[in-house]
């Protein structure tokens, strides 16, 4: 792809997600000032933007929201409903013109109609931007000439500018003015130029050395008043403009452009790998301390302390480069509004959804891992869930249904809920489905707790075809949404009344850079399992693991949780060692007991996604390098007890 | 007047007035490759300057007004090699 695309698809993406930032805030307040500037400056960069490639219609579009947002803002006034319904109208189709853009390299044929539909809408708007009151207002030609050639000095500004632009007559020098000299006066000048006034100076032999062909041009840091006071003897060759936001909307991205850098993200991958195995270098210092110390226990001594400084240095790096990983969730959900608006109304459904704390920070791979969940939940959400509005009245609910999705940092989770005010989800029809579906036998499907049974919806071949609709359907399940969550080391739940709604909630690591594992024995092999999939581990004598049909159970804090030996799960012997050690996690909600031989060290590796064999094995998690050089395999227990 | 020449230099000495344009212009049609230096030049009145950005001669020296130095001359030197 031309690297320009690339560029613009990105920027592109950011500016219609920005606007559309400022849109959620206008439908609460209309006259909110800053969000109807945010919205005009996204709008009027997009429409920069747009302009370089072959989208005349998105330009179109653009250039009338643009002037709508221009004169609301001049008018400090609030933005009426329809031209709010517009915006958005205009920024979902824009934000569709950039996935074609994406997908095809250009617009479709229908893009001028759907731009006049969009512009007829428009109409009555334009009417009232025609009138004269409108003129004044616009930048001057000389004054857009000028804040193009002085971005530099208005990014560095800290006041608001004033431009100004001394057209002095031909023969100013012969009655004695001296238009430098008052420019000279000019208090607080920020930038100046000396332009001919003809666009050319005149050709050396044509020169005529007491006629003025100047036009100055500056900029000033001073109030306007000031200024006005110097040319006070020549108004009718001065003119002012005051550099507003527009400029500032220019200024800022010049100021953006120096100080943030768009990296490559394989670059920061590459880095990251390279601090993972920094970390596992270091690590690897406490085996040769550990053999050192029967040689010279000061040498050990020695190593160790070495060692604590180059863990402390690789730590400090390798929070550095955490931080350089994480990226705001925000563009990654950025299309999810304009989808449940288009999902809802294919369903004929009315929907208020409402997305706060996309603001988090979270690492790179989670924010990609995350919208294509998210979006199955949502569609779930408004197929299943929301209701049609008579069927909403009917059961005494506003006609429009409520959904919304708060995403929140809890320590170093990120906790995301999706709620929906629905139908809710009838435990007894899942445990029927469930059982009608071969998944799971009658009798267990009974015995299971309400919020087991709602868990049930998660499995591989739970959602068919027969039950599918075009929304939610697209040939995936629930389980789709449980296996991306499973590969980001997450946890998902769901909660649900009946008539009340649903909530579902998703709980991921923020930092995927290096995970903490707990090794394990089975054996005399060794294995590792991330910290965030052992709910508890527990060591319990031979008297307490109980046979329970045909397999054995154990009482736990009260519960009772089926054992399995992990040794069996992996193909080999069963683990037999006393007092057995018990690793318990769950699996679809449910807590399962693992008995391995032998619970080993703790430690944060850098876990690598399994290549070649390993990658068809959704058991394998991964691999982690450990400090004595040693690689072991990173088992991911929900999907090795599940197989 | 504040304008004088010797050899390949033109010097433009104190305050240089809009009757000192004529002269330097002269000067600069007479031998285009000719060096202005504003070493010792105070005030320079805007017809100087215009005939310094119309001809862009080679220049040397600075005058000694802080307005001429951080704001004219920057405009003198701009796209010269």
């Amino acid at each position: 792809m031309d690297d320009l695309l690339a560029q613009f698809l990105i920027e592109g993406r950011d500016l219609v997600a920005d606007a559309q930032a400022a849109i959620t805030i206008l439908c609460d307040d209309a006259g909110n000032a800053s969000a109807i500037d945010r919205a005009f400056r996204a709008v009027h960069t997009l429409k920069g933007s747009v302009a370089i490639f072959a989208m005349a219609p998105a330009e179109r579009v653009l250039h009338a929201t643009e002037e709508v947002l221009e004169r609301v803002r001049k008018e400090a006034s609030a933005l009426a409903a329809g031209d709010l319904a517009r915006l958005v109208a205009t920024l979902d189709q824009v934000d569709r013109w950039i996935d074609e853009m994406e997908a095809t390299g250009e617009l479709s044929p229908a893009a001028s109609t759907i731009a006049d539909d969009l512009l007829d809408a428009d109409d009555p708007v334009e009417g009232t931007t025609a009138e004269p009151s409108g003129t004044a207002t616009t930048t001057p030609a000389w004054a857009e000439a000028l804040i193009a050639r002085e971005a530099t000095t208005l990014a560095l500004a800290e006041t608001t500018l004033t431009a100004f632009r001394y057209t002095p007559d031909k023969d100013a020098f012969f009655r004695g003015d001296d238009p430098l000299a008052l420019v000279a006066t000019v208090p607080a000048l920020a930038a100046l130029a000396i332009l001919p006034s003809g666009g050319e100076w005149p050709a050396p032999d044509a020169i005529d050395p007491f006629a003025c062909y100047m036009v100055i041009e500056g900029l000033s840091g001073a109030p306007r008043a000031d200024l006005q006071a110097v040319f006070r003897l020549v108004p009718d060759q001065i003119a002012f403009h005051a550099i507003d936001r527009i400029a500032e909307a220019v200024a800022d991205t010049a100021q953006q452009a120096v100080t943030t850098l768009r990296v490559d993200a394989a670059r920061i991958d590459a880095l990251a790998d390279g601090v993972g195995e920094l970390v596992v270098t270091a690590n690897a210092f406490s085996t040769v301390a550990d053999r050192a110390e029967d040689v010279d226990s000061d040498l050990a001594l020695a190593i160790r302390a070495a060692q604590a400084d180059l863990q402390r240095a690789v730590g400090s790096v390798r929070r550095s480069v955490a931080a350089v990983r994480l990226v705001p969730l925000a563009p990654s959900l950025r299309r999810l509004p304009r989808l449940v608006r288009e999902i809802a109304s294919e369903l004929g459904k009315q929907v208020d959804f409402t997305l706060t704390g996309e603001q988090a920070e979270v690492d790179k791979q989670i924010a990609d891992g995350l919208f294509e969940p998210l979006l199955h939940l949502v569609r779930n959400a408004l197929d299943h869930g929301i209701e049609q509005p008579e069927g909403r009245v009917a059961a005494g609910k506003p006609s429009s249904g409520r959904l919304s999705l708060d995403i929140a940092r809890d320590g170093d989770d990120l906790v995301i809920t999706l709620r929906d005010d629905g139908a809710g989800i009838d435990p007894d029809r899942i445990r029927a489905t469930a059982v009608r579906r071969g998944l799971i036998e009658a009798e267990a499907a009974e015995a299971l707790s309400e919020a087991s049974a709602l868990g049930l919806i998660f499995l591989p071949g739970f959602s068919t075809a027969a039950q599918v609709s075009g929304i939610s359907g697209r040939g995936v399940g629930m389980d789709a949404v449980q296996a991306a969550v499973d590969r980001m080391r997450g946890r998902i739940e769901i909660d649900s009344r009946i008539g009340q709604g649903t909530r579902f909630t998703l709980r991921l690591p923020t930092n995927a850079l290096t995970t903490r594992l707990l090794v394990v024995e089975v054996g005399a092999d060794r294995y590792a399992v991330p910290f965030d999939q052992i709910s508890e581990t527990a060591r319990v004598g031979s008297e307490r693991l109980m046979p329970l049909g045909e397999g054995i159970a154990c009482v736990l804090r009260d519960r009772t949780l089926p054992v399995l030996s992990l040794g069996g799960l992996l193909g080999g012997a069963d683990c037999s060692s006393l007092p057995a050690r018990l690793l318990v996690t769950r699996v679809s909600g449910e807590p399962v007991a693992l008995r391995v031989d032998g619970f080993s060290e703790r430690i944060d590796a850098m876990v690598r996604r399994p290549s070649g064999l390993l990658a068809g094995m959704p058991s394998v998690a991964g691999t982690a390098l450990m400090g004595d050089g040693g690689v072991l395999l990173v088992l991911n227990l929900p999907e090795l007890v599940v197989a | 007047m504040s304008i004088r020449i010797s050899g390949d230099t033109i010097h433009v000495e104190g305050p240089a007035q809009v009757a000192d344009a004529e002269p330097l212009l002269s000067a600069l049609l007479e031998n285009p490759s000719r060096t202005v230096d504003l070493t010792g030049a105070a005030h320079l009145h805007s017809a100087v300057i215009q005939l310094l950005l119309m001809l862009r001669p080679h220049r040397t020296g600075n005058p000694n007004d802080p307005f001429y130095v951080s704001q004219i001359v920057p405009l003198l030197d701009a796209g010269q090699g």
